[in-house]
């Protein structure tokens, strides 16, 4: 896995110095879903082609269909259409910022809405897989998504979503500050180590009872954000009984150990 | 008034004024060392009565119910009772939050301060003779402390704990010979037998707090009987005991610490969120959630769970786990050497006679040597029981932290040990001795069993200030 | 307890200080300290009229925790000001008892104990012998009712609820047919009839063609050559090996990071677990739904003594 990092941060260092910069002005936060089945307009297409060209062609090949430049690369073909497109470029995984870390890692968006739009839908038509999810927490229910999400993403994830070492580089992103969007995308792709479906028992893609599902999962991923019931005061990370043991040894016995001192005083 | 009457009440039916008195006059030394098993003890306290508080809720049963609590994700879901009270205690019972949290934080500081109670019995010497039945006790009394967190932090059935239990099934089903047979009386059957819970309520509120109460009562008992050990100092000797009185200094400072403790681990239980267990969900046999951890205490068994080689044997069709070697044999060799340790190190001091002085440290450079290296053991161990999360953190892969822990588990502890080794010879060289001013009062036993005090002459106080020569 | 407690006790009310009473003569410093334990005192005061307030208020975990502490807290500062400052604190010396009886003490408790028992003790030993098989015979029927505590383990370890032709159905009870799972997808699946069972739970993994490496006999348990099952009960401790790596083909154990290798028989390839994670052979029934050959290729998770037995 380091190996790949370091060979994919020497493609990307080529990359960055033959591609012009383009497009990358983008308010923070401002692109986010483009619903599927948007008017076909050539504008949109032309615009869509000449940001490929610009900002992904160098790496992924000439026509987002066709073969990579970089056996390290993923041809676009085969990483799981417009959502796959549409969550890398939202969550500021695409186009690969700088030669440091795994390309996958999260960041700023660089591409404003309008932008995404037309890249997703222009390699979504090239690859032939144009469709992204639509998801609306709101339409979600609360508990069967709990339910379906310690079933399927917390052994992973955690069940308050903080995340877990999967071995190697792998590490399960936190789920307390994503976006229901993002939710719905990964399942569907399931980008890097994450299994398509996320181990939903049917699960697939377009039918009534998947969106349905989603959108509840999405509903409980958004109530870790909104609603994370943190009652008993600061979580500490939320990672369970380490962080919990070191604060009791720390701040717990250290506070006593200094009120003995206190306490023994010049005896 | 009052007080004068109750007092002759009782006198003429108890003869209790005497006695009293004595005890009120019992000297203890003012060291602040010597409040660490004072701050476990009082830990328990917290725990006696925050626990009977939630006693009150509780319920010790796996029957299936429907939560339909104010915590909106398990709204309608099936949970277990025992679940359930946990989070009508947490979300509905007024101050239940506070005294489970509480509970749970003095839970963690108790272990803790025994360890470092221990620590210092062990690295000062206090242990040798004529304290070694107290040491016993104190080693069981840690084991108790141990086995009471660990069947307190499995009762809300929650999926945390249930992950535990599940690992505390494989380490007893890993005994040889005895081993399924154990479980099955344990468990009451196959894992997840529904039995379990209610049992762990009768270890966690009955069986092991009778026996943790009878012994700190017998800790403390002999420790009165045998007075306390003192370090050495000017005035200080095998023969006596110099300090403060237990009326009133020692008193005012014993409460005072009692209160400390208390408003230390209130503060955790309002501030500090420990163990959620809403955010876990209820126990589901087939579902899990990362990372997944025991409680510090266990931690280092965990760890050694997670370092053990992979290798289990077979020998004329009968099988040795390998959770057998992580998490029987190497406990029960640590704790065995523990235990024992007074007549270890008596076999190779020859040192038969009574100490009341303790040793520096320092000055015992081959027991606080290894005593370094345990510890060293443990602190490893303990570490990879946290492998993954340091492992986020640090931006490591699991493996890695891993593979240094093991190597660090082979080569580490006797690194400690040199170096330990190393400074406390360059300290016992350097021979510096803190001075040590002693004024006031000689008390002195009578023939006839009582007490005299003699103020100290000015001349006396002085020629205690000299340095005393340094040891050879 | 010590020898102290017996023999008649010396009524000394000699004071044990030559300071007067505590008004008459404060120091400054003394004076300075009791200001900060009555400083102290009020703070407490103050926190714990607040805990009424919080708490029929409706109570609120943070603050009360806080009110708590600051109560405690101003307690135990006023009593340390006032054990460090206001008591004359003079160090004293005790001497210390004779732990021992002695040889002649320890005789006389003998003398005690055995002079009159009588000549039994001792002389007719077989007396003796026969009250010490008694009190062994009926303390180990005593222990008896230990045995109720739970089943005998039989063949209980070695088995699950899986059996010739049990239909696969997911945590719902649905059956499972072929190809729904997703490929590069996972499910968790029970035998019908037994959804939650809890050493029933199987990984149901829908590989990518080609990419198992097993021999005939086991490959013949994987429907379409990418259906592969195996127990979700890791054969380290016993947790559910829930974390499934699509891309490499693995699970790793949240628990020890043992991790297998779905593409290889799901070995262990890392981490504390010896053995691999035992397969369910599945095949296909007329509706194609997912059905097991039989029980799993070995006793589902951590090892017990007589295992291979």
């Amino acid at each position: 896995m380091r190996r790949t990092a370091i060979l994919l941060g020497g493609v990307a260092v080529l990359a960055l110095l033959l591609t012009p910069a383009t497009g990358a002005a983008t308010a923070p936060g401002a692109a986010r879903a483009a619903a599927a089945g948007q008017p076909d307009s050539p504008a949109l297409d032309a615009r869509g082609r000449e940001l490929y060209q610009n900002a992904c062609a160098s790496c992924h090949g000439p026509d987002p269909a066709g073969p990579s430049y970089y056996p390290t690369v993923p041809s676009l073909k085969n990483v799981g259409g417009a959502a796959a497109v549409n969550w890398a470029l939202r969550t500021g995984r695409m186009p690969w910022k700088d030669n440091k870390g795994p390309a996958i890692e999260r960041g700023e968006p660089r591409f404003n809405e309008e932008d995404t739009r037309a890249l997703v839908d222009y390699i979504g038509k090239a690859v032939g897989d144009a469709q992204i999810p639509d998801v609306d927490p709101a339409r979600g229910d609360l508990q069967r998504g709990r339910e379906l999400y310690g079933q399927a993403c917390a052994a992973c994830h955690g069940m308050n979503g903080a995340g877990a070492a999967l071995g190697g580089d792998n590490i399960a992103v936190s789920l307390q500050d994503v976006h229901p969007q993002d939710v719905a995308e990964a399942i569907k792709i399931g980008p890097g180590q994450m299994p398509v479906g996320g181990g939903l028992a049917d699960y697939e893609f377009g039918t009534a009872q998947s969106r349905q599902e989603v959108d509840d999962i999405a509903a409980y991923v958004e109530s870790l954000r909104t609603t994370p019931y943190n009652e008993g005061g600061a979580p500490i990370g939320g990672k369970g009984p380490v962080p919990e043991g070191f604060v009791a040894w720390v701040i717990g016995l250290g506070l006593l150990v200094v009120a003995a001192r206190w306490i023994a005083g010049r005896g | 008034m009052m007080v004068e009457r109750s007092l002759k009440y009782l006198d003429e039916r108890l003869g209790t004024a005497s006695l009293a008195r004595k005890t009120l006059r019992k000297v203890f030394p003012d060291h602040w060392s010597f409040l660490l098993g004072e701050i476990a003890l009082f830990a328990l306290v917290v725990l006696i009565f925050t626990g009977t508080f939630l006693t009150f809720f509780y319920t010790p049963s796996v029957q299936e119910v429907v939560y339909n609590g104010p915590y909106a994700p398990l709204q309608g879901a099936e949970v277990s009772a025992a679940y359930n009270s946990v989070l009508r205690l947490s979300f509905e019972v007024r101050a239940g939050l506070l005294m489970r949290q509480t509970h749970h934080w003095a839970a963690l500081v108790f272990v803790a301060a025994i360890v470092v109670h221990l620590c210092r019995i062990f690295f000062t010497g206090a242990f040798r003779r004529p304290r070694e039945v107290n040491w016993i006790i104190g080693i069981l009394l840690l084991f108790l402390a141990l086995g009471e967190g660990f069947t307190g932090y499995s009762l809300p059935d929650d999926l945390l704990s249930g992950i535990g239990l599940r690992i505390f099934y494989a380490v007893t089903l890993a005994i040889p010979v005895i081993g399924t047979w154990v479980t099955y009386l344990l468990f009451g059957g196959e894992f997840p037998a529904p039995d379990i819970i209610s049992r762990l309520f009768v270890f966690h509120i009955m069986l092991i707090p009778a026996l943790l109460l009878a012994l700190v009562g017998a800790h403390m008992a002999i420790l009165v009987l045998q007075k306390h050990t003192q370090f050495p100092g000017h005035g200080r000797s095998e023969r006596n005991v110099v300090g403060k009185r237990l009326w009133p200094e020692q008193t005012f400072k014993s409460v005072s610490l009692l209160l400390f403790t208390t408003a230390v681990l209130a503060l955790l239980g309002g501030l500090a969120q420990i163990n959620p267990v809403w955010q876990y969900g209820p126990f589901v046999a087939y579902n899990v959630s990362s990372p997944a951890q025991p409680d510090w205490y266990i931690g280092f068994l965990d760890g050694a769970l997670r370092l053990g080689p992979p290798w289990d044997l077979t020998l004329w069709g009968f099988t040795i786990s390998e959770v057998f070697w992580p998490a029987i044999l190497f406990p029960g060799i640590a704790f065995g050497i523990l235990t024992l340790w007074p007549w270890i190190e008596r076999r190779f001091t020859k040192d038969r006679a009574e100490h009341h002085l303790l040793d520096r440290p320092r000055d015992t450079p081959v027991r606080t040597g290894i005593g370094a290296a345990g510890l060293m053991v443990f602190f490893i161990m303990f570490m990879e029981g946290g492998n993954d999360i340091f492992g986020v953190l640090l931006n490591v892969p699991v493996e890695t932290v891993t593979r240094i822990l093991q190597w660090s588990l082979l080569i580490a502890p006797i690194l400690t040990f040199l170096v330990t080794y190393w400074i406390c010879k360059s300290l016992s060289r350097t021979q510096l001795r803190p001075a040590h001013i002693t004024a006031g009062v000689r008390l002195t036993r009578t023939h006839d069993g009582g007490y005299e005090t003699v103020p100290l002459e000015p001349a006396e106080a002085e020629e205690k200030l000299e340095p005393e020569p340094a040891e050879p | 307890m010590t020898d102290s407690d017996q023999g008649s006790e010396r009524v000394d009310v000699d004071r044990q200080t030559d300071h007067g009473p505590a008004d008459q003569e404060l120091t400054g410093g003394q004076r300075r300290a009791e200001r900060r334990v009555g400083v102290a005192l009020a703070v407490a005061i103050l926190a714990g009229v607040g805990l009424f307030v919080v708490y029929f208020a409706g109570g609120q975990t943070q603050i009360e925790g806080v009110l708590f502490a600051v109560a405690f807290g101003g307690l135990g500062v006023a009593l340390g000001i006032w054990a460090n400052h206001l008591l004359d604190a003079r160090e004293v010396v005790e001497e210390r008892h004779e732990l021992t009886s002695g040889p002649a003490g320890r005789a006389a408790f003998e003398m005690a104990l055995t002079e009159e028992v009588g000549p039994v003790i001792g002389r007719r030993s077989m007396l003796l012998k026969l009250l010490a098989g008694a009190g062994g015979a009926l303390g180990l029927a005593l222990l008896l009712p230990v045995l109720s505590l739970g089943p005998a383990p039989g063949d209980s370890l070695k088995t699950t609820p899986w059996r010739r032709g049990s239909r696969v159905v997911d945590e719902e009870g649905e059956p499972v047919q072929l190809n729904q799972v997703p490929l590069n997808g996972f499910l968790t699946v029970f035998p019908e009839g037994h959804t939650g069972a809890a050493d029933a739970q199987t990984l149901l993994i829908h590989v990518r063609p080609g990419s198992l490496k097993l021999p005939p006999d086991l490959m013949a348990g994987v429907p379409d050559g990418t259906h592969v099952a195996y127990s979700k009960i890791c054969t380290h401790a016993g947790c559910p090996v829930g974390l499934y790596r699509a891309e490499s083909q693995s699970l790793i154990c949240p628990c020890h990071q043992s991790q297998f290798d779905v593409s290889d028989g799901a070995k262990p390839f890392f981490g504390p677990a010896a053995r691999p994670l035992p397969q369910l052979l599945l095949g296909v029934d007329d509706e194609n739904v997912l059905v097991a050959q039989g029980d799993f290729t070995a006793p589902v998770g951590p090892a017990f003594w007589d295992r291979g037995r």
